[in-house]
């Protein structure tokens, strides 16, 4: 696959100040801060796929939005290199962002108090777009967003999700190569939510590479082809969501109803089956258990079968290793 | 240069739509800020009424002095003030960002998006006064109107630094709002005829801090009452302009942004 963005060997150091707590801290401060150098970005090189969509996952204040600041051109890294679509994004930033879109979550590129309309119209003369290209690219993207005579009502008093919609459009009238995601659905139901994401992927399909960074797990399942964590500055995985998944090993999450009180040995807060590979992870009114099984050990017809020997159940249901279990994992190292 | 002009028409219509949207805010801005503007002028009217007086100089003399300088405040207000107070809330809030990921300029893209409708009421209170204290004082001939045109450009261009120097400082100085009052303070200084300031005032407003161009200046051209010291402010004029705009471009370079 064509290399869209080559990140290699990325830093960002900043220069903070600091001060403890209280009044005689504070005057303290007053007089001689004290600085701190902190290591926002430490190391990290990845790629990017023309076409891809890649989710950059992290804890607040990982170092998700610097990243994603260097990407874009409006952050200098310390050392390292970036080349996205063949050129460096500090050098030349004009002539850089063209090509790029971007839709911050929590930071509006709308006009409060105008119709979305009118923005639209400022972001056709600072890309200088063609009359036709405009009036194209507008009504394929009011159509795919269901936007409608939305984009022509005061954008104050539009709901969250018609906002963030028009922000999209924003984003994209300019026909950009790369369009970068920060925390796109947040705040929003979930019918916006499921718009906004088969949005993203139609314009995906079409040849759209989009940088998604989140922390809602269900927009990284149902988009993102590659995963990458960046954690206290750091990437700690790089890969699909099934390598994500495996990561904690091949597991299954069993839910299970018996048909009579649990017959498992307990000692203290934990339980055990008795069958190897398999350990209960929650018991639920001492008859509906949680278990997670390990099918590198055991695989799911031998656990059934083994289950079946030892209990009784009314109802059963095998799911994935929940995406939140293994992120969380991840995130506490 | 094409694209700052479209640029600017559509900041010019979104402030038009703007206003629009909120009529009687707007109307109530317009008198305020008029009315805040034009008052200075009127005090001198007073003082003058009651037998009081610059040495040397007449009451439509000294009008003339703050009708230029009300209008240059106006022209400044209209297009370079935003620029303040638009940096200092996206420096404060980390939402820069949102400008530097378009393909602009990013100070040119701030003066033309803060373009401030409302004080479009004080250039033309000031042309109103301009006209009065005109009206009482001896015609001017062609070339005296063309040094007041280039000596008011000038001082337009001073304000263009001013503002751009108070922007920039808001990008180390987060949420300080009294610079602006500070600039303000010094500002006055240009409402007055420079000969009642000692020599030393007169060269700080006259060569370090031009704000003399912003108001006597210009309008002595006017009255015949130009002298060298006023041809040597220019270099300082456009030196001050070109500070605050390389100022302002080296502070948008070091732009570290806030945590997302």
């Amino acid at each position: 696959m064509e290399k869209i963005i080559t990140v290699e060997n990325l830093s960002r150091k900043y220069v903070t100040y600091t001060r403890g707590s209280g009044f005689r801290e504070s005057l303290k401060s007053f007089f001689r801060r004290q600085k701190v150098s902190v290591d926002a970005v430490k190391d990290v090189s990845f790629y990017v796929g023309k076409g891809d969509i890649i989710g950059i996952l992290g804890p607040n204040g990982a170092g998700k939005s610097t990243t994603i600041k260097m990407l874009t051109g409006t952050l200098y890294a310390s050392t390292g290199n970036i080349q996205v679509m063949g050129c460096d994004p500090c050098r030349n930033r004009t002539e850089y962002v063209k090509n790029i879109g971007a839709v911050f979550g929590q930071k509006s590129q709308l006009v409060f108090d105008i119709p979305p309309i009118d923005s639209f119209r400022m972001n056709k003369a600072i890309y200088d777009i063609s009359d036709k290209d405009y009036k194209e690219r507008l009504d394929l993207l009011v159509e795919l967003l269901g936007l409608e005579d939305k984009i022509f009502r005061p954008t104050r008093v539009l709901s969250l999700g018609e906002r963030m919609k028009c922000e999209f459009i924003m984003a994209m009238l300019h026909n950009p190569d790369i369009v970068f995601l920060d925390e796109p659905t947040i705040g929003l139901d979930v019918i916006a939510k499921q718009t906004i994401r088969d949005f993203i992927k139609k314009m995906n399909e079409k040849g759209t590479t989009f940088i998604l960074t989140t922390h809602d797990l269900q927009d990284v399942e149902q988009l993102a082809k590659n995963i990458i964590i960046i954690n206290k500055g750091e990437k700690v995985f790089d890969g699909s969501i099934d390598e994500l998944k495996r990561n904690l090993g091949n597991k299954k999450i069993i839910e299970l109803t018996l048909t009579k009180k649990a017959d498992v040995n307990r000692t203290g807060e934990t339980y055990d089956l008795g069958i190897e590979g398999a350990a209960v992870i929650a018991v639920e009114e001492e008859h509906k258990l949680t278990i997670e099984v390990d099918i590198d050990r055991i695989s799911i017809n031998q656990f059934i079968i083994r289950l079946a020997e030892l209990c009784e159940f009314s109802d059963i249901s095998i799911k994935e290793l929940p995406m939140e279990k293994v992120i969380t994992t991840i995130y506490k190292g | 240069m094409k694209k700052y002009i479209i640029l600017y028409r559509e900041s010019i219509r979104i402030a038009f739509a703007a206003a629009s949207t909120y009529r009687a805010d707007f109307i109530l801005q317009s008198v305020i800020i008029i009315l805040s503007n034009i008052l200075f002028p009127l005090m001198t009217w007073l003082i003058y009424g009651a037998g009081a007086s610059f040495e040397g100089w007449t009451l439509y003399q000294v009008l003339l002095i703050q009708s230029v300088f009300t209008m240059s405040m106006g022209v400044s207000s209209m297009l370079f003030t935003g620029i303040v107070w638009s940096t200092m809330e996206h420096v404060r809030e980390g939402t820069l960002e949102i400008i530097l990921i378009k393909p602009v300029d990013c100070m040119g893209y701030l003066l033309a998006a803060t373009f401030s409708i409302e004080n479009i009421g004080v250039v033309f209170g000031g042309a109103v006064l301009f006209g009065v204290a005109l009206f009482h004082l001896p015609v001017p001939n062609l070339f005296l109107w063309f040094q007041f045109l280039f000596l008011f450009l000038l001082g337009v261009l001073v304000m263009l630094g001013i503002n751009l120097l108070m922007a920039a400082t808001s990008f180390k100085w987060v949420a300080n709002s009294r610079i602006p009052e500070l600039y303000q303070s010094v500002l006055r200084f240009g409402n007055y005829p420079q000969k009642i300031f000692s020599k030393s005032i007169q060269a700080i407003t006259s060569f370090l801090i031009p704000v003399a161009m912003v108001g006597f200046f210009p309008a002595a051209a006017l009255l015949q009452k130009t002298d060298s010291k006023m041809y040597i402010a220019v270099l300082p004029c456009i030196l001050f302009a070109w500070v605050g705009i390389a100022l302002y471009k080296y502070m948008i370079r070091q732009y570290e942004g806030v945590g997302g």
